[in-house]
């Protein structure tokens, strides 16, 4: 082995501009494919980060206005849902893949106190569950549980903003623990601080369901049903449930059953698979492109060998008479063009990577102002160690290729036709 | 026999056909120091190609320490000219970018010897051609007469069965080329190596031990020479 990279570097030595040039264009294409790659996982991240903690399979049930007349009534309707709805969630034509259900229920216009500080808020009523439904991270107490469901317990979890805020700027969310807050004239216990949402205006309080219905509530109106599920694989299967469920609830507030916009759900498994097939998508498209781009790169390669190989012709005669066989001449092509590609994509690879982290730095830490928003459009673009060994193997057969044409012309050298050649 | 040609044809076809070797019949023995002469065109290159394995031939079937060589694979060819056959050039042929040592280590290098044992038995050929010194110099650094040597070292480290030299004085001029003809006439006495020149000089001829006419194709007159005073040769020296 060591004999052969003597040769290779023998070979380099005595055309150091001519196999440069060639392992720029080499370059060029790896650094693309991995800063076109990092750029588009840094957008993916994104949304990711958006559904981060999201991890169960839930869909969310809304009320919504109808889309065609029925009944006697007009289009348009609004459907309000009520606790029947979560009655018929747990019916049995559905336990087969329900799994936990709950509902909330916000309700606005509230004036919380605490010592001097007061603030107008809205209440969210939920149920336990919902912290794993909206991946809720608490960074001090614990969320709702269900003795404060059972027993209405007045109890709050606030936003670490809302804490902070109480606290006078510091972070000692510890301290606010167990502490007493006014929601107009009744008194509540904050048992929690949680962490609220990056990039977003997310300021929900959060208490136990039946606390807020039990007090605030005049009706039996939620605003929200949610449930996990399992043993819903595909689309298909997902499709076909949601029309079965929203056929029970449109019929119950006297819908038309097969009214798609009456009832609105939001399904994490299939936002996650249509993520997934948009990330897919984006992946393959930049790695075409990236691909063509290297392609020249590898095309110069190929060109530099065949010329290597015209130019090495009579020596080739000459190694041919001596003994070599034509597979120890092939392996010296092949081997001389996976080391010019290997080399020079593993600096792309390398530059690739320092451009991510560029990346990173400049657009990946800077919220640009869109119309008054702040947005981040880039959140760790980076590529993982899977694409830098994809991108090795790549470099490896693309090396091959591009000297695979030059060394069978090579190894087909007769050589008293390559002897001649002088 | 270690070399016997029957009825060995040969044709090339380059839009005229042309008849170049006309039923060859030879044999030469192990140990033999023999030159095939004739003026271009006669066919002895060919003929040396056919003997080297470089090229093929049509009918007839030559036979090298016993074996046919006939219909060989390129590897296979590549394999017997490596392990059996020697070759020294006109034109030398030692590649440029590569030491003298390194050139001479090459046929090892395809017979898959390691590193160490065929630089030290390089080194030591080298020192039997007189060349120790200029082991780690590029051919451009050497005389004709060193670069033919590095080339003769090439030829034997392997310790082939025959060595074939294709007008090995070609490019010498006269001193040199006896030289060369006396190192090539004392390896052939001292180490029974068995040799064969391809010459259309006289008097490179007459420095072997037996000449063998060709012309038009076919061998013609074989002439015995251990008294090197072969007919119409100056003897002694090399006419150029």
């Amino acid at each position: 082995m060591r004999d052969v990279f003597i040769e290779i570097w023998e070979s380099v030595r005595r055309n150091k501009l001519r196999t440069c040039l060639t392992g720029f264009a080499v370059a060029w294409g790896i650094f693309m494919l991995i800063a076109l790659l990092g750029a588009g996982n840094g957008i993916m991240n994104i949304f990711d980060s958006n559904s981060e903690g999201i991890t169960v399979n839930s869909m969310r049930v809304y009320g919504n206005s109808t889309s065609k007349p029925y009944g006697g009534f007009k289009q348009g309707r609004l459907i309000e849902l009520d606790e029947h709805d979560l009655k018929l969630t747990a019916s049995p034509v559905f336990e087969d893949h329900i799994d936990e259900i709950s509902a909330s229920l916000s309700q606005g216009g509230f004036m919380m106190t605490y010592g001097k500080r007061y603030f107008s808020v809205s209440l969210n009523g939920v149920y336990p569950d919902i912290a794993r439904l909206y991946g809720i991270e608490m960074l001090s107490g614990r969320f709702i549980n269900h003795n404060d469901i059972e027993d209405k317990r007045k109890v709050l979890v606030i936003t670490h903003l809302q804490a902070r805020n109480f606290l006078g700027g510091k972070e000692d969310y510890d301290s606010l623990l167990g502490q007493r807050v006014k929601i107009g004239n009744l008194s509540f216990k904050i048992i929690g601080v949680r962490k609220s949402a990056e990039n977003t205006d997310d300021s929900e309080i959060y208490t136990p369901y039946t606390t807020l219905r039990g007090i605030f509530s005049k009706s039996n109106k939620i605003d929200m049903l949610s449930f996990t599920f399992h043993g819903l694989d595909t689309e298909e299967e997902n499709e076909a449930f949601e029309k079965d469920y929203k056929r029970v609830l449109n019929t119950y507030h006297g819908a038309a059953p097969d009214d798609e916009r009456a009832i609105w759900i939001s399904n994490s498994f299939t936002m996650n698979m249509q993520m997934n097939q948009g990330r897919n998508v984006l992946d393959v498209f930049l790695w075409v492109i990236g691909l063509f781009t290297l392609l020249s790169g590898i095309v110069g390669v190929s060109n530099i060998m065949l010329i290597t190989v015209k130019e090495r012709t009579h020596e080739f005669g000459i190694r041919k008479a001596i003994g070599a066989s034509p597979w120890s001449i092939m392996k010296l092509i092949i081997a001389e063009s996976v080391s010019i590609t290997a080399f020079f994509g593993y600096i792309g690879m390398v530059l690739g990577m320092i451009a991510c982290r560029v990346l990173d730095a400049t657009v990946g830490s800077n919220p640009i102002e869109v119309l008054g928003e702040s947005i981040t459009i880039m959140q760790n673009p980076s590529v993982g160690l899977g694409v830098a060994a994809e991108a090795t193997l790549l470099l490896i057969i693309t090396g091959t290729l591009a000297g695979l044409i030059p060394a069978r012309k090579a190894s087909r050298v007769k050589p008293i036709e390559a002897l001649r050649a002088e | 026999m270690l070399i016997e040609l029957k009825d060995v044809n040969k044709t090339y076809n380059n839009g005229q056909p042309l008849h170049v070797l006309k039923g060859i019949d030879l044999s030469i023995d192990k140990g033999e120091f023999v030159s095939i002469m004739g003026a271009s065109g006669s066919g002895k290159s060919t003929l040396l190609n056919i003997l080297g394995i470089l090229d093929n031939y049509d009918t007839g079937e030559y036979w090298l320490n016993g074996r046919l060589i006939k219909d060989l694979s390129e590897r296979q060819a590549a394999d017997y000219r490596n392990r059996m056959i020697g070759f020294i050039f006109q034109s030398f042929n030692l590649i440029g970018f590569k030491t003298a040592v390194e050139n001479v280590e090459l046929p090892l290098f395809y017979q898959g010897v390691s590193r160490h044992k065929r630089h030290a038995l390089a080194m030591e050929y080298l020192e039997r051609l007189g060349l120790k010194e200029w082991a780690g110099h590029y051919p451009n650094e050497m005389s004709e007469g060193q670069k033919q040597r590095v080339a003769i070292a090439r030829a034997l480290i392997t310790h082939p069965q025959i060595i074939l030299a294709d007008e090995p004085t070609g490019a010498l001029d006269s001193k040199t080329s006896v030289e060369v003809m006396e190192l090539l006439g004392q390896l052939n006495r001292e180490e029974e190596v068995t040799l064969i020149v391809v010459t259309h000089e006289s008097g490179v001829a007459n420095c072997t031990n037996k000449i063998i006419h060709i012309k038009d194709g076919v061998i013609g007159e074989i002439e015995m020479n251990s008294g090197h005073d072969a007919s119409a040769f100056g003897t002694a020296t090399i006419m150029k």
